[in-house]
């Protein structure tokens, strides 16, 4: 039978969720958007790990919350609706901690995982994307050369979100790039490995909370007891992981239309032209009838996603479908609310232009949407 | 889309070992309809369920994982004989009149040897 109730549970963590973004995460928003220097505000990750939200998918048995891929995306919608750029620390956490539970043997679940949990958790990132290997998978160039018990890790990995800021990163390398995605392996590598820098650190659009940069690697020792799964088996990895995280993304991206949407309601019942609220002409309230529907929409295509994961299904289909959909449209409320908003939404006096910019980004990273139509389409 | 091509390959080796689904199952601890669902890619196989997998159908890890289309790309990219290679190389480093010269000593020696 189908139920769209959430449980106790999933409603205690919602709750839970709104009440930190209200007073831990949008009293600070508008001013870490404003910064124009680069330097990351630790604050932010005191905050999320005193709440625990770093070890959000992280098995309890580890220190985590341990909380289903369902009340994740309940819980990220609140998150990424007071704030997308602060949840950005946490969302590059949760991808390493969800392709570490996914694959790690127990050894290097028990070394790492603990790490992102409790009020002294570090971060952690995923670093999959190279200069010359966006898209293109099988054109990483970040070399991993088998020496006596280590591996030797060479090479420079771009928009790495958390980069220079982790505890560890799980690391794509190529054994041997002849073999494209067979030559695949992910390695966990310590944030202060020798040899391990932080490159350039990019200048956002939006997401200016967070810090997003490039990780150089010259020469990094990696313990072979540090490789995830079996050799040649990252291309797999890399997918498993970014299909799971996709409804989070998903869900994070209704949270930005939701607060989009709901800063265009107030205002157009408030804002009076020729002697009424702008709300009582069709063409205002239909454009909020449509941003409605359509935040629904992408909030069950999430859902659907998330549940069918927590099934162990495939859930490959719904995950892009979920990534596609709700990050154009919460772009599409985004660009709504500030047309009704008009003048007002076009300036920084409402945070309407943030949310745009912020959420801009989700149809770029974990896999653009034009990866996720041609994952679709293959599926039909 | 993975699991799909995965499970493919599950149901194809399963079938040259003449195992049927059941047997196959029950081998590997799953119900039939667990076996039935990773065949027809419905389910999230995990690296740990391919590794067992492929214990008991006797291949590689490889069978499952890597594509045709990927396997021939990597033999195409294989490094050519070294005298091929070495030059290659050298061509490269000569200017533009040299290396025609060259061709057209290299087409003389071909057509000398046929």
């Amino acid at each position: 039978m189908i139920g769209f109730d959430l449980s106790e549970e999933q409603l205690r963590y919602q709750k839970m969720a709104r009440a930190f973004a209200e007073k831990e995460m949008k009293p600070y928003a508008a001013e870490l958007d404003r910064r124009q220097d680069t330097v990351f505000d630790w604050a932010i990750v005191r905050r999320f790990a005193k709440a625990n939200l770093l070890g959000l998918g992280v098995p309890q048995e580890y220190g985590g919350l341990g909380v289903d891929h369902l009340t994740g995306a309940v819980v990220t919608e609140e998150l990424g609706a007071a704030c997308m750029g602060m949840s950005e620390p946490a969302g590059g956490t949760w991808l390493a901690t969800c392709c570490l539970t996914l694959v790690g043997n127990k050894d290097q679940k028990r070394r790492y995982l603990p790490l992102v949990c409790g009020e002294n958790a570090a971060l952690a990132g995923l670093a999959v994307t190279e200069p010359e290997a966006g898209s293109d998978m099988a054109a990483i160039r970040t070399r991993a050369t088998k020496k006596g018990d280590h591996y030797i890790l060479n090479g420079t990995k771009a928009f790495i979100t958390n980069a220079g800021l982790a505890g560890f990163y799980i690391v794509f390398a190529t054994t041997d790039p002849r073999k494209r995605h067979g030559g695949l392996n992910a390695f966990i590598v310590d944030g202060d490995a020798k040899g391990l820098t932080l490159g350039k650190v990019e200048e956002m659009m939006g997401l200016r909370a967070s810090q997003t940069g490039e990780l150089i690697f010259d020469n990094v020792e990696v313990p072979v007891a540090n490789l995830l799964g079996v050799e040649n088996t990252g291309f797999l990895i890399a997918m498993q992981t970014l299909d799971m995280s996709r409804p989070c993304m998903g869900a994070s991206a209704v949270g930005v239309a939701r607060s989009a949407f709901e800063v265009a309601l107030v205002y157009a019942r408030e804002r009076k032209q020729y002697g009424r609220p702008i709300i009582r002409n069709q063409a205002i309230a239909f454009m909020l009838a449509d941003m409605a529907t359509e935040i629904e929409t992408a909030r069950l295509l999430t859902w659907k996603a998330s549940w069918l994961i927590d099934q162990g299904m495939d859930s490959t289909m719904a995950s892009s479908m979920c990534k596609v959909f709700a990050t154009e449209m919460a772009e599409k409320v985004c660009s709504g609310a500030i047309q009704i908003l008009g003048g007002q939404g076009y300036t920084r006096n409402s945070p309407v232009e943030k949310y745009y910019r912020d959420v801009k980004a989700c149809q770029i990273y974990e896999g653009t949407n034009q990866i996720q139509r041609i994952i679709i389409s293959s599926m039909l | 889309m993975i699991y799909k091509e995965i499970g493919k390959k599950i149901q194809r080796a399963r079938e040259e070992l003449g195992l049927s689904q059941e047997e196959l199952a029950s081998r590997l601890g799953y119900t039939q309809a667990a076996l039935s669902n990773y065949e027809l890619g419905k389910r999230r196989l995990y690296l740990a369920n391919i590794e067992q997998i492929a214990r008991e159908l006797n291949r590689p890890l490889s069978y499952f994982l890597e594509d045709s289309a990927v396997r021939a790309h990597a033999k195409q990219e294989e490094p050519q004989d070294e005298t091929i290679a070495e030059i290659i190389r050298l061509l490269s480093e000569l200017p533009a009149t040299e290396r025609k010269y060259l061709l057209e000593y290299i087409q003389w020696r071909r057509d000398r040897l046929r």
